[in-house]
């Protein structure tokens, strides 16, 4: 469970340029709840995540993994619980490493590295049947540098790298935005059997509309630093794009055009 | 070249070897050039010499001044992490104030160590002569080391080490902490650094205040040379490939300055050194846009 309470964010603080990323927002994500995340650009989408993550200091308020307040353990300590996947695909991985070097480094999230040697045969034969999963044949270039793959190769190996330790917590931030559309429908379907399988907790950002509602089981709405809906259950399954856009548009409450043309994308 | 000539090519070219290793530490696995080195050698050798003079075991003494050296990366770190000190500057400050401390040390300006026990002594009466005797004891020392950080750069927590130098942000959402590694790494490659400072002056017979002076470059010149040797993603050939290239850069060097037509001088070898490392780091650039030139070319 993840529960925000009261959450503020502020950059630079008490400079012309300060901006308040978040304003008081509360959430509650029960275990095993898989909520899509919308939002025009700078709604503090990617703030949420990046401060339940820890790479964000809260400015006030407290987060929760389940009974425990996390709010003062840095970024490292918190990866036990969570695993990530970037918008980047050049983010989530080493390019400088081999495929099963990265592997072998999500395997051992959460822990401390020890003088054992990061890979042997038994690892190896786990990740190719992992990368098997993928059908992209990587499973016969574990020892490729990752540099070498393309975009949606290596985001398809971080996604599987976020799954080969156990966590409780899934964060994807906008994972499919820089794929190509056939690529990006493959990580959605991996990520999907991943979630489904490991029963995780998932907060998923997402710029299509489409995405926010054919994933998951509740769709939040961010605005200038807060919550503006909140849609779950049969409410949700009622909703559509255009519904979607239309709340949008009053969210603006000033009627304006929609001139973002990121959420029109699949709608 | 004579045969002495070359036996002592390939002892300093060993010794730097260890430096070489070092230096591709903080440079290629953690992405922070580090100049420390130029004050760490020194300090290793002058840590030990000093120490050997007042009595102590030359083995103790080495490993004493090795930790020095190792401490010195991590002033260079902590200056870095601690206060956003860009780390090229980090780096300067620390050698900096390492030539005075060398002195302080020493408490002059060279300590002989000619009549002193060294790490050396227990071999020389095995019936080697004592010129190969050195250049085996030191080829030992650096292979022994090579392997050493070859090993660690395959444990988990050395491939953690490399993440840190390839994606800080990727480290850290697996659970690195990336500070901690950067303090292990600058401390790694001073103390290698230091333990070839100590080598030098045990093999050499002295310790000297100036004897660092350009070690930073020499240490690259020999991870480049080595680098252009073998393309490979295996830590063991790149490591050992840096005692390669710092032999092979030595052989060079003094190939160059016994050539008597070519008239080098003994005092013109940093420039030699900083013109071949200029040009190992320029002709990959060069090349990519020559490259680039022909493509465009054939496109019209």
């Amino acid at each position: 469970m993840i529960r925000c309470d009261n959450l503020h964010v502020t950059f630079n603080h008490g400079l012309p340029t300060e901006k308040l990323a978040l304003r008081g927002i509360d959430l509650t994500i029960p275990t095993g709840q898989f909520v899509t995340v919308i939002g025009s650009n700078g709604a503090g989408k990617s703030t949420l995540l990046n401060t339940i993550a820890g790479d964000i200091e809260t400015t006030r308020g407290r987060i929760f993994f389940g009974d425990r307040d996390v709010t003062n353990l840095p970024a490292t300590g918190r990866t036990k619980d969570i695993a990530r996947v970037f918008q980047d695909p050049l983010a989530g991985t080493c390019g400088n490493l081999t495929v099963e070097e990265n592997m072998a480094l999500a395997y051992g999230r959460g822990q401390r590295g020890t003088l054992a040697f990061a890979l042997n045969n038994k690892l190896r034969k786990v990740f190719k049947e992992q990368l098997s999963r993928l059908n992209l044949g990587l499973e016969d270039r574990l020892d490729a540098q990752m540099g070498l793959l393309s975009g949606g190769q290596r985001q398809s190996v971080s996604l599987l790298m976020s799954a080969l330790q156990p966590s409780s917590i899934l964060l994807l931030d906008e994972h499919t935005a820089a794929l190509d559309p056939k690529t990006a429908a493959l990580i959605m379907d991996i990520s999907s059997q991943i979630i489904e399988e490991k029963k995780l907790t998932v907060m998923m950002v997402t710029h299509s509309m489409r995405q926010a509602l054919d994933h998951g089981s509740r769709t939040i709405m961010l605005h200038e630093g807060k919550i503006i809906f909140d849609l779950e259950g049969v409410e949700r399954s009622k909703y559509e794009v255009k519904d979607l856009l239309n709340l949008f548009a009053h969210s603006r409450n000033d009627g304006e055009e929609l001139d973002d043309d990121k959420l029109l994308l699949d709608s | 070249m004579s045969l002495y000539a070359f036996l002592g090519t390939l002892e300093i070219g060993f010794i730097y070897g260890l430096v070489a290793m070092g230096v591709y530490l903080t440079f290629r696995i953690l992405d922070f050039p580090d100049l420390t080195v130029d004050g760490s050698f020194t300090l290793g050798a002058a840590v030990t010499a000093t120490l050997i003079v007042m009595g102590i075991n030359p083995y103790l003494s080495t490993l004493l001044g090795a930790s020095a050296a190792a401490c010195a990366g991590l002033v260079t770190a902590w200056l870095n992490l601690r206060f956003n000190i860009l780390h090229l500057l980090a780096s300067i400050l620390t050698m900096t104030a390492l030539y005075t401390i060398n002195l302080r040390v020493m408490g002059k300006p060279n300590v002989a160590l000619i009549m002193e026990p060294t790490m050396l002594t227990p071999f020389l009466n095995l019936g080697i002569p004592a010129m190969y005797m050195k250049v085996i004891f030191v080829a030992v020392c650096a292979i022994i080391g090579g392997l050493l950080v070859a090993w660690f750069l395959y444990t988990q927590y050395g491939l953690a080490m490399r993440a840190v130098g390839s994606n800080k942000r990727m480290a850290q959402a697996n659970g690195i902490v990336v500070n901690e590694k950067v303090y292990v790494g600058l401390a790694l490659s001073n103390g290698l650094v230091g333990l070839a400072g100590a080598l030098f002056a045990q093999t050499n017979g002295f310790a000297d205040s100036t004897m660092g002076i350009g070690t930073i470059v020499v240490g690259l010149a020999a991870v480049i040379v080595g680098e252009s040797l073998f393309a490979t993603r295996s830590m063991l050939v790149i490591v050992m490939s840096c005692i390669l290239g710092s032999i092979l850069y030595r052989i060079a060097v003094s190939m160059a300055l016994n050539t008597d037509f070519l008239g080098f001088q003994a005092s013109d070898v940093n420039l030699l050194t900083a013109v071949l490392v200029a040009l190992a780091l320029v002709f990959p650039k060069l090349r990519s846009e020559y490259k680039a030139k022909k493509a465009r070319g054939q496109e019209i």
